[in-house]
């Protein structure tokens, strides 16, 4: 909670022998995160050399790749059999020695045929292009050519031609896109071609067919549908295959990889002729069982040397190439979350982690933005929904987040008494009254006011503590740097926020703010409350402009994060506000009127009335979503995050790789 | 005589026509602002894009940038809020 995982390094060293029995055992773990070694000739590995691969990995990738070439015409991914029965990996080796040649040898002859068909479809596309233009002209295609006398010319004009030696015209009109042929005697040719370059004629190449220009047409036409018939005949023998090996494939796509990891695993370590080590990082948790693994599978003969550096307390930035890569420690409900700070930057090793209070405050903001118990409940549904249909990770932890976003405005819905922005909204139902309102005299039936000064309040408190929050985070991380101007300059910026506060407490009275202008004033006006807020305020000024004076314009800031925060309430107004139009041109002006007395066009127009209400409310779940979503995060990433927040560790990436299809 | 150049303001119709300034002024607050934003966004907004498609890494980072003038709006927003209730 609030630290990422904490993490132990551990050097492994072996003879070469035992370096396979040692890679299967890591990969099998699946907790060992490699640091690559680099050869660069760092101080204590002198002599050393990134490893070679192991035996058979060439041919191992080979048929890696065959299988992904098959799997990518298939349009098939390992994740599309999450749920089918696991496969026993030994048989699965069995498998692809013997039958995967042969699947290769048909998909690719299927490839092949179809291709081919496709080439010919585009020659035949090409010859009726060619001959189009000729099929107005009462001409057989033989007739263009074989005189000894006379010259043939095929093309466009745009405009009149005129020859003025004897010569014979064809033209065959298509929406303004003519085609001319002209034969004339092979004496006139420079007659004709000034007449034509006259008329900006264009030739086009006369095809070298016979016969009727419009069977040529037809004959390639039918050829065509034939060759597309063969295509989707071949498609669907593809998709035979898809089916009857589709999750073999998908099996031995994860026994191939698998292999082929661990075959190249090598290159990742440094050896010497006879040995090789291995530098990476264990989850302390693991440790014990990771060597005890180790030591069984290579009958103890190698050594686990564990490295003393599992704090991470480091004086100098000069080993942020040593920082252990991070691995989040967050309780189950704010797992989801991690998707949404990794999105920004995962945490680094040395500082907190934010993810526990993002995982609090982003549905609570959302909660209060949304609030309503009608689109929470239609998020919700949604994101359930989806949780069954959509495979994937990264999805699921999005959907989990909507999910307790999405409850939270249902929670925030009954304290604010909104169904669909209508409570009773445009019907006469009372059913509780709302904590706070946030209901606007639209419509007749309308009678709450909403409190908008104090929900706007309300949300500025929010900002008040979010961003105090935030800054003694930050004061706790440099604090732990032992970076004491740092930490001066958070605590000044801390003094500065609420001196200016006090001094505005002790100025105006704000609705659930304290009141302190009722304090007797000492000095210039002031009053006890005020004077401490100015010198707080000038101490934090000091304080920070020590720390560097550049964030001496920032301190405006203050006034306008907080003043940021006031969207909770007002993105929350204004989706209500459409929520509550759109419940009166419904109802009020369209559905109502014509139950008084009920008409042919009364009906069409409460079906009208129904379709605007759907519509209307759709749109404004699809806004209430984006903007309590985008707003929510935001106010994370810009206010919260930039008090505190650096990002960038290592992501903990575990050589291994979780089996899905196989087992051994 | 009747002077048809002066016409008599009833009550109501004060009322009634502060109520519309009001309005007005609550419409502009959202709307310059709206516009501001969404200038100052333009820019941001597509340098982002083209930064993402060049590295995906950047993505939360790009969102915060784009997001930032935001706020611009939302101060229009809450102003026009205090203007009409």
């Amino acid at each position: 909670m609030l630290q990422p995982k904490t993490m132990t390094r551990l050097l492994i060293v072996g003879s070469k022998e035992q370096m396979p029995s040692a890679v299967t055992e890591l990969y099998r773990h699946h907790v060992y995160h490699i640091t690559d070694y680099t050869d660069q000739g760092k101080e204590g590995y002198e002599g050393f050399r990134i490893g070679q691969p192991m035996e058979g990995a060439t041919e191992l990738s080979t048929d890696l790749i065959k299988i992904r070439s098959i799997e990518s015409i298939f349009g098939l991914t390992p994740d599309d059999y999450l749920d089918t029965k696991k496969r026993s990996s030994r048989s699965i080796k069995e498998i692809i020695e013997r039958d995967l040649p042969a699947i290769e040898q048909e998909v690719s002859n299927l490839t092949a045929q179809r291709s081919a068909a496709e080439a010919r479809i585009k020659v035949n596309e090409q010859r009726i292009a060619e001959l189009t233009p000729f099929s107005g002209i009462p001409l057989e295609l033989g007739l263009y050519k074989g005189y000894e006398s006379v010259s043939v010319v095929a093309g466009k004009a745009s405009r009149e031609i005129e020859i003025t030696v004897p010569h014979e015209k064809f033209i065959a009109s298509d929406k303004g896109n003519d085609t001319t042929v002209i034969f004339f005697k092979k004496a006139d040719r420079a007659v004709v071609e000034h007449a034509l370059a006259e008329a900006q004629f264009q030739p086009i190449p006369i095809p070298e067919e016979e016969g009727s220009v419009r069977k040529a047409i037809d004959t390639y036409q039918s050829e065509i549908s034939q060759l597309t018939a063969t295509i989707a005949d071949i498609d669907e023998k593809i998709a035979d295959i898809k089916e009857k090996h589709g999750n073999f494939l998908a099996a031995c796509d994860e026994v191939l990889s698998a292999d082929v990891e661990q075959a190249e695993a090598p290159l990742r370590f440094a050896t010497t002729e006879l040995t090789f080590i291995a530098d990476g990082w264990v989850p302390v948790s693991q440790v014990s069982s990771l060597k005890s693994g180790l030591a069984q599978a290579t009958g103890d003969k190698i050594l686990v040397m564990q490295v003393g550096e599992t704090d991470g307390h480091h004086d100098s930035h000069d080993h942020q190439k040593n920082q252990p890569p991070v691995e989040y420690d967050n309780p189950g409900f704010a797992k989801p979350m991690q998707s949404i700070v990794d999105i920004y930057s995962r945490p680094r090793y040395d500082e907190l982690d934010p993810t526990l209070m993002v995982a609090i405050i982003f549905p609570l903001f959302f909660g209060i933005i949304l609030g309503d118990i009608g689109y929470g409940a239609v998020l919700l549904i949604l994101a359930l929904g989806l949780q069954r249909m959509l495979k994937g990770e990264a999805v699921q932890q999005l959907l989990k987040v909507l999910r307790n976003a999405s409850i939270s405005a249902i929670i925030f819905g009954v304290f604010y008494a909104e169904i669909f922005g209508a409570h009773p909204g445009a019907l006469d139902i009372e059913l509780w009254h709302p904590l706070i309102s946030r209901h606007l005299l639209i419509g007749s039936h309308a009678y709450h006011q909403g409190d908008i000064a104090v929900l706007l309040v309300f949300a500025v408190w929010l900002g008040i503590i979010q961003m105090t929050l935030g800054r003694f985070m930050g004061v706790y991380n440099h604090a732990r740097h032992k970076n004491m101007l740092h930490v001066m300059g958070q605590v000044s910026w801390i003094a500065f926020m609420w001196g200016v506060l006090l001094l505005i407490w002790s100025i105006a009275a704000i609705p659930l703010m304290p009141d302190l202008t009722m304090l007797p004033p000492i000095v210039m006006g002031l009053n006890i409350a005020g004077i401490i807020g100015v010198v707080l305020a000038l101490a934090g000024v000091i304080g920070i402009g020590i720390e560097s004076p550049l964030e001496l314009i920032e301190l405006p800031s203050v006034i306008s994060h907080s003043l940021s925060y006031t969207r909770l309430a007002a993105v929350g107004l204004s989706s209500v506000a459409i929520a509550m139009v759109v419940n009166f041109i419904a109802i009020e002006m369209l559905i109502e009127p014509q139950f008084k007395e009920l008409t042919a066009v009364g009906i069409v127009l409460i079906i009208i009335g129904i379709f605007v209400l759907l519509i209307g409310h759709l749109l404004n779940t699809a806004l209430g979503l984006l903007g309590g979503g985008l707003q929510s995060l935001r106010l994370q990433y810009v206010e919260f995050f930039t008090k505190f927040y650096k990002g960038g560790g290592e992501k903990y990436n575990p050589f291994g790789k979780k089996r899905n299809l196989t087992e051994d | 005589m009747v002077d048809l150049g002066v016409a008599t303001l009833t009550l109501e119709m004060v009322a009634e026509s502060q109520m519309g300034l009001k309005a007005l002024g609550a419409g502009l607050a959202v709307g310059l602002t709206g516009i501001g934003a969404g200038v100052a966004e333009m820019g941001i907004g597509s340098a982002a894009v083209g930064a993402t498609a060049e590295n995906k890494d950047i993505f939360g980072l790009a969102l915060l940038l784009t997001v930032i003038p935001e706020t611009i709006v939302i101060f229009g927003l809450v102003v026009s809020l205090l203007i009409l209730f």
